[in-house]
Order: C-alpha cells, then sequence, then structure tokens
C-alpha cells in the first residue's frame, strides 16, 4: 500500500516536472510568433528601436499596418487565388498519393520498387538545381506558364514523393493486410476496398499530411514566382512583394501581411485537430 | 463561402490582436496621431495639361512588360505606366523583381521560361553579361544625344537607356553637427582627411561621442566602400576600367598601389570613430538611419538611396542633410578629397530577341516619352524621386540627399566613374572586408585575399 | 490486390502519380544532368557539349568543399538535436496533459514564420535580446552579437534550425504515437526504471516507422539548409557560414558559373543520396510490420 502511494506522488511529481519542462520549451517555441504578433501593431521606428517593448510602452500602436497591408496585397483577390491553388493541389496529391503509396506497399515487384527508390532519392534534390530546367521545358517548349493548373500540377507533382514516403511508413505499419482480405471475402472491388476500408483509416496521417501540403502550397513563394507572373492570379505570399525594398523592408506591414497570410492554415490546423484525434478513435477498433 | 472565410480570417486576427491588447492593458492610438511618421507621405503633383509629346496612334493596344528591379519605385512606376497608357493607348506591365531574387536570377529564368520582360531594369554588369546575346541595339535612339557622358557602351555599341543617377559619400547631418559644436558649419571646409579627423575629434569632444555609422553588409563594404580603388585612379569609368585590367593582369601589384593604401586610411579612421565599435558585425542597417536622423551620430556612409529610411526614421525634406567625400589623403587639389562619386546605377535594356517589332517600336516610344515629354521628365523626377542623367530634363529632385548630388553634378563635385567588376566581386570582398573591418585580419591578409580573388578571374 | 488486373490497378493506383511525379521531378532533373556537360551558362542560345569540364571546375572550387564540411558538421548537430527534441515533445503531448491541443498549435507556429521575417526575428533575438542580457548580467557569453563571431553565428543557425524543424517533426511523432494502440500507450506511461525500459522495448520499435521518416526528412532538410542560412547569417560574418546549398545557388547566380553550380548541385545531390540511402535502409531493418 505505502509503495504504490509513494510510486502515486512520484509519477504526480515527474508528471509536473514534464509539463513544467513542456511550458518552458513551448516559450521558446512561440516567442518569435508573439514579437510577431506585437510589432504588427507597431511603426516602424518603435520596431527597429524597440522591439521587445511590450504594447503598452509604445504610443500610436495601430492596426494601419493590418489596414494597409489588407489594401496593397488585394487581399480579397490573392486569397481567392492562393485557396483554389492550395485546395486543388492539396487535393489531388492527397488522392493520388494514397493510392500510389498503397499501390507500392502491396505490390512488390520491379515497378514499384524502383518508382520508390526514386521517390525517396528525389527528395533530396535541391530545387534550385531544377529551376531553370524547370522554366525551360515548361515556359520555352511547353508554353504553359501563367495557368493555375499548372501550378496546381507541378505542386501535386513536387511534393508526391514526400507524400507518398509518408503514406507508404503508414500504411505498411498500421494496416494489416487481413482486413482487407476479410473485406476482399465479401466481394469488394480493389478500388472500394481503398475508399472504404484502408482510406478511412488513414486519416490520422491524412490529416498530417493536409496540413503539411497545405502549409508548403500557401506559403510557397519560389515555385509560384516562376510559374505566375500574371497579376490577376498572384497568391498571397507573392502579393506581399511591395512591402520588400532594395535596402530596406517595411517591416510592421510585412509581419502584418504575414499574419493574415497564415492565419487560414493556422484555423485549418486547429479544426484539423479534432480530425487527427477521431481517426485515433476509429483507427483504435482493429 | 469565401465571404465567411475572410470575415473568419479578420475575426481571429482582431481576436488575437485584443486579447493581446487587453492582457497587457494598452491603449490604441489610431491612424490621425500626429506622431505617425507614415502620414507624411504626400503626394506631388504632376502637371498633365502640357503635353507636346507626339504619340505614334499605330502602337495603341500594344502591350509590353517592364521588369523593375529598383523595388523602391515599384509603385511610382505603376503610375508612370498608367499615365503613359492614358496617353498613348501603349499598355506596359510592371513586373516586380521579389523578395529573394535577383535581378540576373530572374531574367535568366525569364528568358529560359520564352516570356522575358520586353524592358529591364537592370545594374550595368548585367546589361554588360546580356547585351550582346539579347538585347536591342539602341544607339541611335535620339535620347543618347541627351545622356551624353553616362552611356554604357558594349563594343561601342549602346544597349540601354540609363535610368538614373546615383551617388555616395559620408552622409552628415548639418543640424546635429551644428548644435553639438554651436557654430555654424560649413562642409566645403572639409578639405583634406586631416581636417575631417579634426572634425571628429570636435565632436567627440562636445558629446557626440561616437559620430559615425557604419554599415557591415557586404554589398557596402565589398561595393561602395572597396570600389573606390578602382574608381579615383582617375575618376573616369575609363580608369577604372584600366586599372582593373593591369590588376587582373598581375601587372599591378596591389601592395604598393597608393589609392589602396590610402582608402584603407580612410576605413581606418570611420572604423575609429563608428558608433558600434565593440561590435562593428553586429550593427543594424535601419538603426543607422535613425540615430543619424535623431542625432545620436553625425555621419553616415551610405547614398541618395538612403533617402527613404532616413524619411522613416523621421528626416524631413527641408533638413539640411549632404554628402561629404571620401577623402583619400591630405592633398586639397587630390579630386578625390573635392568630389563624391555619382554614377548612372540601373540601365533599361530592350529585348531583342522575343519582342516583336510593335513591343520594340511601342518600347523605344515609352523611353523617348520619359526622356522628352513634359509629364514624363516630370513623373521621372517628382514620382520616382530620381536624379535624371539627361540633360534636357528641368526638374530637380526634393529630398535633401538627391538635391545635393544634383547640385554637385552640376558645379562640379561629383566626378563619374563606374567600376565594372566580376558580379561576386561585393560578396567575395565584402566578406575579406568585413573581417577586416572586426579587426581579425590586418591589411597584408586584406591584401592577399583581393590578389587571389582578382588572381581567380583571368 | 496482387492477384489479378494487375494492369489495371497499376492504370488506376500508380499512374496519375507517377506521371505527376516524372514529369515535373525527374525529367527537369535529368536535363539538369545534361545541362552540367555543356558550356551552356544560362543565357545563351547554344549549347556546346564539354564532357566533365564543369566537374574539373568543382574540384578547384576550394569555397564549395569547405562549405560541404561545415554543412556535415551542421547536418550531425540538427539531426541529433531536432529528433531528441521532437520526439520527447511528441511523446509528453499525447498523455492526456491538460490543454495539449493548445500546446500543439503553439509548437506548430515555428512552420507559420518563413522567408525574411524568420531572418528578421531571430536576428534581433540574437544581436538586441542576448546583448541586453549581457549588459545587465555582464556575461561575456552575451557581450557581442553572436551573429559577428564564426562559432557563435554556427551556433545561432543551428538553433533557429532545430527551432523550426522540430515544430514540424513533432507534427509527424504525434500522429505516429496517436498511430499506436492504447495499451501500448499506457504500457508506455514512464513510472520507475521499468517504464523506461518498456519504452525502448516496446514503443521505441512500433515507432520506428515515424523515426524512419523523421531521421530522414531531417537529414535531406538538414543537408539542403538555404532559408534560413540567407535570411539569418548570409553566410557571415565573412562568409563563415555559407552551406553547400547557398554556395551552389550564389556559384550559379552570383558567381553566374551556371555550369559548375549546376554540377556541384548535383555532386550535393549524390552526397546526400547515399548517406540517407544508408540510414533508411538500417532504420527501416528496424520496422515491424503490423
Amino acid at each position: 500500500m505505502k509503495q504504490t502511494t509513494v510510486g502515486g506522488n512520484k509519477r504526480k511529481a515527474m508528471n509536473l516536472l514534464a509539463i513544467a519542462v513542456l511550458v518552458i520549451i513551448f516559450m521558446a517555441f512561440m516567442f518569435p510568433f508573439l514579437m510577431v504578433v506585437i510589432n504588427s501593431l507597431k511603426q516602424k521606428r518603435d520596431i527597429i528601436k524597440s522591439p521587445f517593448s511590450w504594447l503598452f510602452t509604445i504610443k500610436g500602436l495601430s492596426f494601419d499596418n493590418f489596414v494597409k497591408a489588407f489594401v496593397q496585397m488585394d487581399f480579397l483577390n490573392a486569397f481567392k487565388n492562393s485557396l483554389i491553388v492550395t485546395a486543388l493541389s492539396t487535393l489531388v496529391v492527397t488522392l493520388f498519393a494514397t493510392m500510389l503509396a498503397y499501390y507500392i506497399v502491396r505490390n512488390k515487384n520491379k515497378i514499384s520498387s524502383f518508382t520508390f527508390a526514386l521517390m525517396v532519392a528525389s527528395m533530396i534534390i535541391p530545387f534550385q538545381a531544377i529551376m531553370i530546367p524547370l522554366v525551360s521545358i515548361y515556359g520555352g517548349t511547353l508554353n504553359v506558364l501563367n495557368h493555375r493548373i499548372t501550378l496546381i500540377f507541378m505542386h501535386t507533382g513536387f511534393s508526391m514523393a514526400m507524400s507518398v514516403f509518408m503514406f507508404h511508413g503508414f500504411i505498411k505499419g498500421n494496416i494489416p493486410i487481413a482486413l482487407e482480405e476479410a473485406s476482399c471475402i465479401d466481394g469488394c472491388s480493389h478500388l472500394q476496398t481503398f475508399f472504404l476500408i484502408v482510406f478511412p483509416l488513414l486519416k490520422p496521417t491524412i490529416s498530417t499530411m493536409v496540413i503539411l501540403n497545405s502549409l508548403a502550397f500557401w506559403n510557397d513563394f519560389l515555385l509560384p514566382s516562376l510559374v505566375l507572373t500574371d497579376k490577376k492570379l498572384l497568391t498571397l505570399p507573392l502579393s506581399t512583394y511591395s512591402f520588400y525594398g532594395t535596402y530596406s523592408a517595411d517591416y510592421g506591414t510585412i509581419m502584418a501581411g504575414l499574419l493574415l497570410c497564415v492565419m487560414p492554415i493556422l484555423i485549418l490546423y486547429i479544426v484539423l485537430q479534432k480530425q487527427i484525434i477521431g481517426g485515433v478513435v476509429a483507427g483504435a477498433v482493429k | 463561402m469565401k465571404k465567411k472565410a475572410a470575415r473568419k480570417v479578420a475575426g481571429t486576427v482582431l481576436l488575437t490582436v485584443l486579447t493581446a491588447a487587453a492582457l497587457t492593458g494598452c491603449t490604441f492610438g489610431f491612424a490621425s496621431d500626429p506622431d505617425d511618421p507614415n502620414e507624411v507621405q504626400e503626394e506631388i503633383p504632376i502637371d498633365m495639361s502640357v503635353d507636346t509629346f507626339t504619340y505614334d496612334t499605330s502602337l495603341s493596344g500594344t502591350s509590353i512588360t517592364l521588369l523593375n528591379s529598383k523595388a523602391e519605385i515599384q509603385v511610382a512606376l505603376e503610375k508612370m505606366s498608367a499615365a503613359y497608357e492614358e496617353k498613348s493607348g501603349v499598355h506596359v506591365e510592371v513586373m516586380p523583381v521579389t523578395d529573394g531574387d535577383s535581378p540576373y536570377t530572374k531574367v535568366v529564368s525569364l528568358y529560359n521560361s520564352g516570356n522575358p520582360p520586353t524592358l529591364s531594369i537592370l545594374d550595368t554588369t548585367d546589361v554588360i553579361a546580356l547585351a550582346q546575346e539579347k538585347a536591342a541595339d539602341l544607339t541611335d535612339e535620339p535620347w543618347t544625344a541627351e545622356a551624353e557622358g553616362y552611356l554604357t557602351y558594349v563594343n561601342g555599341r549602346v544597349y540601354s537607356l540609363p535610368l538614373c543617377i546615383e551617388g555616395r559619400g559620408i552622409i552628415y547631418n548639418k543640424a546635429v553637427i551644428e548644435n553639438a559644436l554651436g557654430r555654424e558649419f560649413d562642409p566645403s571646409s572639409v578639405k583634406t582627411q586631416q581636417q575631417f579627423v579634426n572634425l571628429l575629434d570636435e565632436l567627440v569632444n562636445a558629446g557626440v561621442e561616437k559620430p559615425v555609422s557604419l554599415a557591415k553588409e557586404d554589398w557596402s563594404l565589398g561595393a561602395h566602400h572597396l570600389q573606390y580603388i578602382y574608381e579615383t585612379y582617375n575618376g573616369t569609368s575609363e580608369g577604372a576600367q584600366e586599372i582593373i585590367e593591369q590588376v587582373k593582369a598581375g601587372t599591378l601589384d596591389i601592395g604598393s598601389y597608393t589609392r589602396l593604401s590610402e582608402f584603407l586610411d580612410m576605413f581606418d579612421i570611420l572604423k575609429k570613430y563608428n558608433v558600434a565599435k565593440g561590435d562593428p558585425l553586429g550593427a543594424d542597417y535601419d538603426e543607422m538611419a535613425i540615430d543619424l536622423a535623431d542625432g545620436k551620430t553625425a555621419f553616415w556612409f551610405n547614398g541618395n538611396w538612403a533617402w527613404p529610411n532616413l524619411e522613416e526614421a523621421g528626416a524631413e525634406n527641408s533638413d539640411e542633410y549632404g554628402f561629404l567625400p571620401y577623402f583619400l589623403n591630405n592633398d586639397e587639389a587630390d579630386f578625390a578629397n573635392r568630389q563624391i562619386q555619382a554614377s548612372p546605377s540601373k540601365q533599361v535594356m530592350l529585348d531583342g530577341q522575343y519582342a516583336s517589332e510593335k513591343q520594340q517600336a511601342a518600347a523605344k516610344e515609352f523611353m523617348n516619352w520619359i526622356v522628352y515629354s513634359e509629364i514624363g521628365q516630370q513623373m521621372l523626377v517628382k514620382t520616382c524621386n530620381i536624379i535624371p542623367p539627361f540633360q534636357n530634363n528641368p526638374y530637380e529632385p526634393a529630398d535633401p540627399l538627391s538635391r545635393d548630388i544634383y547640385e554637385k553634378v552640376h558645379t562640379g563635385g561629383a566626378f563619374n566613374a563606374s567600376a565594372i567588376v566580376p558580379n561576386d566581386h561585393w560578396a567575395v570582398l565584402g566578406a575579406g572586408m568585413q573581417k577586416y573591418m572586426a579587426d581579425r585580419s590586418d591589411r597584408t591578409e586584406l591584401m592577399e585575399t583581393i590578389k587571389a580573388y582578382w588572381a581567380e578571374q583571368k | 490486390m496482387r492477384s489479378k488486373n494487375n494492369g489495371k490497378d497499376f492504370c488506376i493506383f500508380a499512374l496519375p502519380g507517377m506521371f505527376c511525379f516524372f514529369a515535373v521531378v525527374i525529367i527537369p532533373f535529368l536535363y539538369g544532368v545534361y545541362l552540367t556537360l555543356t558550356d551552356w551558362d544560362g543565357v545563351a542560345k547554344t549549347k556546346n557539349f564539354i564532357g566533365l569540364t564543369n566537374f574539373a571546375g568543382v574540384i578547384r572550387d576550394g569555397q564549395f568543399w569547405n562549405s560541404l564540411l561545415l554543412t556535415f558538421q551542421y547536418v550531425i548537430v540538427v539531426v541529433v538535436l531536432v529528433n531528441v527534441i521532437a520526439f520527447g515533445i511528441a511523446y509528453l503531448l499525447t498523455r492526456g496533459i491538460k490543454g495539449q491541443n493548445f500546446f500543439r498549435a503553439g509548437f506548430f507556429t515555428p512552420n507559420l514564420i518563413g522567408g525574411i521575417v524568420l531572418g528578421y526575428i531571430w536576428q534581433f533575438v540574437f544581436s538586441r535580446a542576448f546583448v541586453s542580457i549581457g549588459e545587465s548580467t555582464k556575461w561575456s557569453l552575451f557581450e557581442i552579437s553572436w551573429l559577428s563571431t564564426p562559432g557563435k553565428a554556427f551556433a545561432a543557425l543551428v538553433m533557429v534550425s532545430v527551432w523550426q524543424l522540430a515544430g514540424y517533426m513533432i507534427l509527424i511523432y504525434v500522429a505516429g504515437f496517436m498511430g499506436l494502440s492504447e495499451d501500448v500507450m499506457e504500457a508506455a506511461s514512464i513510472d520507475g526504471a521499468s517504464g523506461w525500459r518498456k519504452m525502448v522495448n516496446i514503443v521505441l520499435p512500433l515507432m520506428m516507422s515515424s523515426i524512419t521518416i523523421c531521421l530522414f526528412l531531417t537529414l535531406s532538410r538538414a543537408f539542403m539548409v538555404y532559408d534560413v542560412n540567407l535570411s539569418l547569417t548570409a553566410g557571415g560574418p565573412y562568409g563563415t557560414t555559407e552551406m553547400a546549398a547557398m554556395h551552389v545557388y550564389e556559384k550559379a547566380f552570383t558567381s553566374r558559373a551556371f555550369g559548375v553550380g549546376q554540377a556541384e548541385a548535383l555532386i550535393l545531390f549524390i552526397v546526400v543520396a547515399c548517406i540517407s540511402g544508408l540510414q533508411v535502409y538500417f532504420t527501416k531493418k528496424q520496422e515491424v510490420e503490423a
């Protein structure tokens, strides 16, 4: 009896310690983001002279930066463009990558293992190394730049390797083949098996990948800047260009613009978090 | 759906902000705050009533693109192109070179995509690299006569229009000096290196403890500082070219080249009085503008492009700022002690490979419009805040730094020499200069670095 | 799925994804490899085949090999720190402590700040916050900006990379822990010495697929470090923190040696491919199939 009480206390103490450590690291992680929020409300002079000062010590604090960012970015139009590109790219890559990963896990033939190896290797290609060849082929030869669909296609292609790699790992590790075999006895087609049995079980990973991919698409700068030059098509990160000067940058507006850009992703993350948990509950039945 | 999402975003931002505000108990000051430095940006009116420029009506409806690598005039250029379109019917789409890209990289990738800009604003080195392969020959354009002395020749031909004159030197804040010394300050009274040092000492004694701001950025050290050794050879671009050829060929020993040791003497002086002397490589560029405007320092080595920074820091058009030369020695007769460096920096190149004949004609008309039309002339100076290299442009720039350069250019107070060095000169030798600035290398090591760099360029 | 209709399955399941991947990544990459064998400078209209001349240029470029060596040191430190920290935090965040959703959202924020803002904020931390700590405490560690001495600038680069990458890896480790069943997690709760052993014997093997992925991702991302390098130190002070990817980019576009830069990118790719290939081979062997 005594033993367990001691153990319980110890456990409690361990828990408290763990939480304390977590809080400290957490603050270190949050700190830069907090700085962005605080400084987005200040004028440039105050940002430079007193970046760490808390809000109440500064006068002339205002939403000006947000208003300016909103107008100069043509926010609603850029938001629409980003939304279309990100949503479609994420959708397509999730669908194609889960299917391809599933195929590779369940079919151990030469083509699938070669493709998989190639994909793993391709993830370490520096983007700068294919930047010029890419625009030569799609611009110079095929002349399909300046279309949203081209950007969506390229986003899909570039995130394919990483997504397949992730889904491959989780299908292999967490989805028992017995489950599929059982369902196949009931006369399911492969496509049905995939969408009815496998796809739902992938939910936690899909949620993670949707977050990671949409974050990458939403914030990407280099690829869209190569593909899109037409003003009407610019995405959010591209539309912040006017805040940067050669010798100086408009930091307050940049930070306000950054917050305007990332808010949707943060919301998506908070929404999908529930999905991740839900997925685990469903998966626990296995 | 979209609106809902947007509202949600706005709502979240607001919530975050309000929570933060509530937590810290602050009060908000809104846009009409009298101290708000963002409020001073007023539009300078452009007189559109007189326009004697003849437009080629057959070009109306043509669409051309202009790649802009001078980010600070992006908005001004858009206004200019709108004004031009209204008059001529030619649409000029202004494309920015965005954060992280160099103008050269951007142009190269656009050429590879088969969709290059009709006109590109580039640095002189970029034009030289691209001219013969891509650019249209502009030698016979009428404006070449107005820009005498500011043209860049590639094998005897002109491939670019010089857009602006930029100059650099030691920026002073007259009010700070006068307040500290309690007497009138006449910049032309400082004629030698020694007199400059005396002035610095006087300021130190008067309480301006560290009177100089010195940027640590490699482009400042490697291009703006170090290139004086080529440009001051005899104060001309040809002279700069000559000395570079000699260094490259190894016929000139950099170790015994006087301009280099003189340059380092001056650099050492700036180093000694540097406000960030304790940690020169930790200096912050934006803070330097504030220090100069506030009077913490009296000098800042920089060029007229620093004006937007100073203005943001609280300086006004009516304040007295200007340039001192980069003093190289104690010889009052030496041009380097009497003149500041000022030369054309950005060039406009016309694509001759992909652009159609009509587009090329429209682009040429746009260039002529900038040089000859009343509206173009005004907008170049007033809207873009540029010092024009064209003799026929009667307008004068408004800010004190550009005004000072404009005056010096027209009264013999400036020398026009630009050194054409390999594109990585500023990066490689900028690093060498940083090391010297931080006292982690000596003159010998720096000279070896310069020598080794040039030896590789053969 | 193994039995019949293999061709049809291939077309439905594998082909769409493979097509996107090959068209966007592999073909431009092969074209890029071809370009390293030519004298093309990125601009010229003609391309002449010059064999391995560009690779000879790589061998002569001492700076490249220095930056590669530096990158190795950086990668080792970053990979270890990122994975230990991310694994630990993810473990704590999946044990049902109060407010764990709030915590998870917080740890996610490093992913939201990119580009110039990232470098700018951290420059403040290293050049201002640390220096003001130094002024009040007189610690010589914080006396001058971390970014102005080579060793500390390197440390700063590592810190920011760990901050950013760990935020990403936490996400993957959390997903991994969530995939484990309740009783495994129950067993893994640390109480006393036996708990630690259970962690190593039971949880680690089950988490191996997440570990494989995270190790691989940190390895490749650390080798490819570019954004943070550029925006935080820009290679400074005086070029001492220039990593391989940044050098490649500078070589191709600032020094205008397009062919040599492209060849260096290829060599960097081969080095990283070998190392991460070995890593995946060894950690995959530890994985258990469900």
